[in-house]
């Protein structure tokens, strides 16, 4: 007798639903520009960069902290990378985050832990212009998101499911390095797809694939929507 | 299933147990009265019956009567007031069939065709949420228990009341060689006895009269469960003694359990003091009557409401309704109150399904937890349906929505004058909260729109698109298809919506929804389901039973052609083992050849039409179906849709 097994709670799914958005947590323009108070001592970036991708910093905001910028619709994750932002206000954000990147507090990381990456993330050069990924070919792209199951959980076109936990991932939200960080270590209940299964430049060209879903019809547009 | 062949020869020597009206045949002790010879042409004994089979009876017979114990039997089932009796035929219980259809008229109750025991029971777990009574199955007790096994079980674990009366020849003497031989059992209801409330087995009339009296009320005593009882074939078929004195007791119904007063007091001062209270509700709306209480409960707290989907607790456009919300409002409560709550643990936990498993609460430290909730009153050992212990700090075991009329007002004098605008404050930004909850959903579901196979967001939003205007009902799950009817439609009567199968066992979809159809049917409602492709596939003959009663159905097949839960289960082991996962959808797909459900529909007699694979086409196939069902027939329209 086959007995179906489902999400095991409301909850739990839409956290999985939420948990590679990061936060756009949009730097305010009255905090740019300033000096660390110096109440927290300056950090360690080679630290920095180990706390970085302990906490899964870089499975949203990138393995350079790059962030991606999602044009026509809601998320996207801000770079850090050579943040503007104040120490002291870093840590604040980070602390209580603004909008859906969750909270870390000190009992996953503590002021010190987060000088560190704050000096790794000064540490970073600013990427010229985001990552290309026009080479790769979007239709074999579309095969492997098949292939390799990525549509069983977040359907054919990345729409995502609640029942399955899949969050939405066309187009995507996250640079292609977070991406890949993500599927590769997961924090959530995807399974982890090492480089045995699914080799990097795989990943990548998917990632174009999700790059060319259309976005979706303006939901004014769709009468029986909003009914 | 195997029918006997009887070949003429009365099984049973109707002289021990002689109605009056038999006695005038002559009978001469110790006399050979021999049958007539076969006529020319009558076809002989197949060769493989035993002798004894076709000798010829040592006496007179009597070979008929006017009155046996199957119609006494009717009487009762009657004096219940069940409505049906779903039921594969079979001979153990053929002397109830009879009666049902000829003595008593075939109405109140009439018998519905079943293709399968499974089916049977599924039928009565559907109708038993429109309708909140029990219906009847009959079935054999060896191979019909067994084929309807898993069926019960999931009535079990949902709490739903199902009269399963199963047929057997407990005389060894009796029993006709070689199958009801092999359809016999010494204790037919063991096989159920994990996953039922209770069982007999009467050896008189008068007893079956007091056990199905009995049955009824334990069954509809929360917490409700199915209850069997086993027919004897010879209390069924023998005459009823001139001088039986047979009467049936009279049906009182218990009434739920209330809560205890002090701990309802309790309740409500906890919840009235509580800053972020909340409301965690599962099966706690019994009958329609329980979800006005749920709303007044909420109102008066100002309470967010977060519905697990046991049963239609609550309106899903209430703007207290934040049930896609859950983890924001749950982690931020400081009082939870959970109503007939299945798994209490689960809702305030998240699990980790990784190498290691892992959980974590979502509630933050010292928030207190209060449960009311019936399946605190019966447990049973072996199967674990009862879930994880949760530690909660008032646990009332009592009826839901037998209690909150009482925990209501005494949530209301505990409440302090004062916190009048707090509660308008917290009402205000959680209806804020519902209504972009709503917009979100909204925005989600364009996503994909286009896309086929069809997107589930789009199947049940054209499908709201067609049925919003008329009376219906929902009569299928809805976590295969992302619950996005949940999500996008108006949900404001109980009768909208029946919750799921309790037990997870596939193969409910279908029979539930046929038996809640026939529930509202003389509601004159149109009853809606989402059907899975996998789930139909086990006992897909129910359809024919929708057909061939005439119960207006619209099927909408999910047909995403695989036991998809199945491929990510197989996912996650292949990516655990890093063996890589382009082979998992071998043993979990159902497709090469993909199953053509409109044919399959069609065969059984019903209209139907697909796969539909343009999205821009489902809404007119919808309409179609519809007006067949409007019609009163059961209608198919099978879709080609993403996963989930």
């Amino acid at each position: 007798m086959k007995v179906e097994i489902i999400c095991r709670d409301v909850a739990l799914a839409t956290a999985l639903a939420l948990l590679p958005i990061a936060a756009r947590a949009a730097e305010p323009r009255a905090v740019r520009g300033q000096e660390t108070s110096g109440k927290v001592s300056p950090g360690d970036a080679q630290k920095g960069k180990v706390v970085f991708e302990a906490l899964g910093c870089n499975k949203c905001h990138g393995s350079e902290g790059e962030g991606v910028s999602a044009a026509g619709q809601s998320g996207g994750v801000p770079r850090i990378a050579s943040t503007s932002l104040a120490l002291p206000v870093f840590i604040q954000l980070v602390r209580k985050p603004k909008n859906l990147m969750p909270p870390f507090g000190t009992d996953k990381a503590s002021d010190s832990d987060l000088a560190d990456v704050y000096a790794f993330l000064q540490s970073l050069k600013l990427p010229a212009k985001q990552e290309s990924t026009a080479t790769v070919n979007p239709s074999n792209g579309q095969r492997l998101f098949v292939r390799d199951g990525c549509y069983e959980c977040h359907g054919y076109l990345g729409q995502g499911s609640t029942s399955t936990g899949g969050t939405r991932l066309g187009p995507p939200r996250i640079p292609l390095s977070g991406f890949v960080s993500y599927v590769r270590e997961p924090t959530g209940q995807m399974p982890p797809y090492t480089a045995k299964v699914i080799s990097n430049e795989d990943l990548s060209e998917i990632y174009n694939f999700l790059k060319t879903v259309p976005p979706p019809p303006p939901l004014k547009s769709i009468a029986i929507l909003n009914q | 299933m195997a029918k006997q062949n009887n070949n003429g020869i009365p099984r049973r020597d109707f002289l021990r147990n002689a109605a009056a009206g038999a006695a005038a045949l002559a009978t001469v002790p110790g006399a050979t009265a021999k049958l007539p010879p076969p006529e020319r042409g009558t076809i002989p004994p197949p060769p493989m019956l035993p002798a004894a089979e076709v000798e010829t009876p040592s006496r007179a017979e009597v070979l008929t009567a006017e009155r046996t114990g199957s119609d006494f039997m009717v009487d009762v089932i009657k004096s219940l007031g069940i409505e049906y009796v779903c039921s594969n035929p079979g001979s153990s219980f053929r002397g109830l069939h009879e009666s049902v259809i000829n003595y008593g008229g075939n109405k109140n109750p009439e018998f519905i065709t079943c293709l399968h025991e499974e089916s049977s029971v599924g039928m009565a777990h559907g109708y038993a949420k429109i309708e909140g009574k029990p219906l009847l199955v009959f079935a054999h007790g060896t191979v019909g228990l067994q084929h309807a096994s898993m069926a019960v079980y999931n009535a079990y674990c949902d709490y739903v009341p199902v009269i399963v009366i199963g047929g057997n020849i407990i005389d060894a003497t009796k029993r006709m060689p070689p199958v009801e031989w092999a359809h016999s059992v010494q204790d037919a209801a063991a096989m159920l006895r994990d996953y039922t409330k209770w069982d007999d087995l009467p050896i008189s009339l008068p007893q079956f009269a007091e056990s199905a009296v009995r049955a009824y009320k334990i069954a509809m005593t929360p917490p409700m469960m199915p209850v069997v009882l086993i027919a004897d074939g010879e209390l069924q078929e023998n005459p009823i003694p001139s001088d039986a004195k047979l009467s049936i007791p009279s049906l009182a119904l218990a009434t739920p359990p209330q809560g205890d007063s002090a701990a309802v007091a309790e309740a409500a001062r906890m919840l009235a003091a509580a800053e972020n209270p909340v409301l965690i509700v599962d099966r706690a709306a019994r009958t329609a009557a329980g979800m006005p209480l749920l709303v007044e409960l909420a109102e008066t707290l100002q309470a967010p409401v977060v519905d697990m989907g046991g049963r239609m607790n609550f309106p899903t456009r209430h703007p207290l309704n934040q049930t896609w919300r859950a983890r924001d409002e749950i982690s931020n409560a400081d009082v939870i109150l959970g109503l007939e709550l299945a798994d209490f643990w689960g809702a305030i936990h998240s699990y980790r399904d990784q190498m290691e498993r892992t959980s974590r609460p979502l509630t933050k430290p010292g928030t207190k937890l209060i449960s009311i909730s019936s399946t605190g009153l019966f447990f049973k050992s072996n199967y674990q349906n009862f879930q994880r212990y949760p530690e909660v700090d008032l646990d009332m075991a009592a009826d839901a929505q037998a209690t909150i009329s009482s925990l209501i007002e005494a949530v209301k004098k505990q409440l302090p004058t004062g916190r009048k605008s707090v509660l308008q404050d917290r009402g205000a930004r959680l209806a804020a909260a519902h209504e972009q909850t709503l917009q979100n959903a909204r925005e989600a579901a364009t996503y994909a729109w286009d896309a086929s196979p069809i997107s589930t967001a789009r199947m049940c939003a054209e499908l709201w698109a067609q049925i919003k205007d008329e009376d219906w009902s929902l009569v299928s799950t809805i976590q295969f298809v992302s619950r996005w009817p949940m999500k996008l439609w108006n949900f404001n009567k109980y009768y909208q919506f029946i919750g799921a199968s309790g037990g997870y066992g596939i193969g409910y979809g279908a029979p539930s929804a046929v038996g809640a159809a026939l529930a509202n049917k003389k509601h004159g409602r149109i009853s809606v389901n989402i059907q899975c492709d996998g789930d139909l596939m086990y006992a897909p003959g129910v359809l024919w039973t929708a057909a061939h009663h005439r119960i207006p159905l619209l099927t909408i097949m999910h047909n995403n052609r695989a036991y998809h839960q199945e491929v990510m289960q197989v996912q996650i082991m292949a990516d655990r083992h890093s063996r890589g996962v382009d082979r998992a959808r071998i043993g979990t797909t159902i497709d090469d050849p993909g199953i053509d459900y409109a044919k399959l529909a069609q065969g059984l007699g019903m209209y139907a039409e697909g796969p539909v694979t343009d999205p821009k086409e489902l809404g007119p196939a919808i309409r179609r179906a519809l007006d067949v069902v409007k019609r009163g027939e059961p209608a198919l329209v099978d879709v080609h849709t993403q996963p989930r």
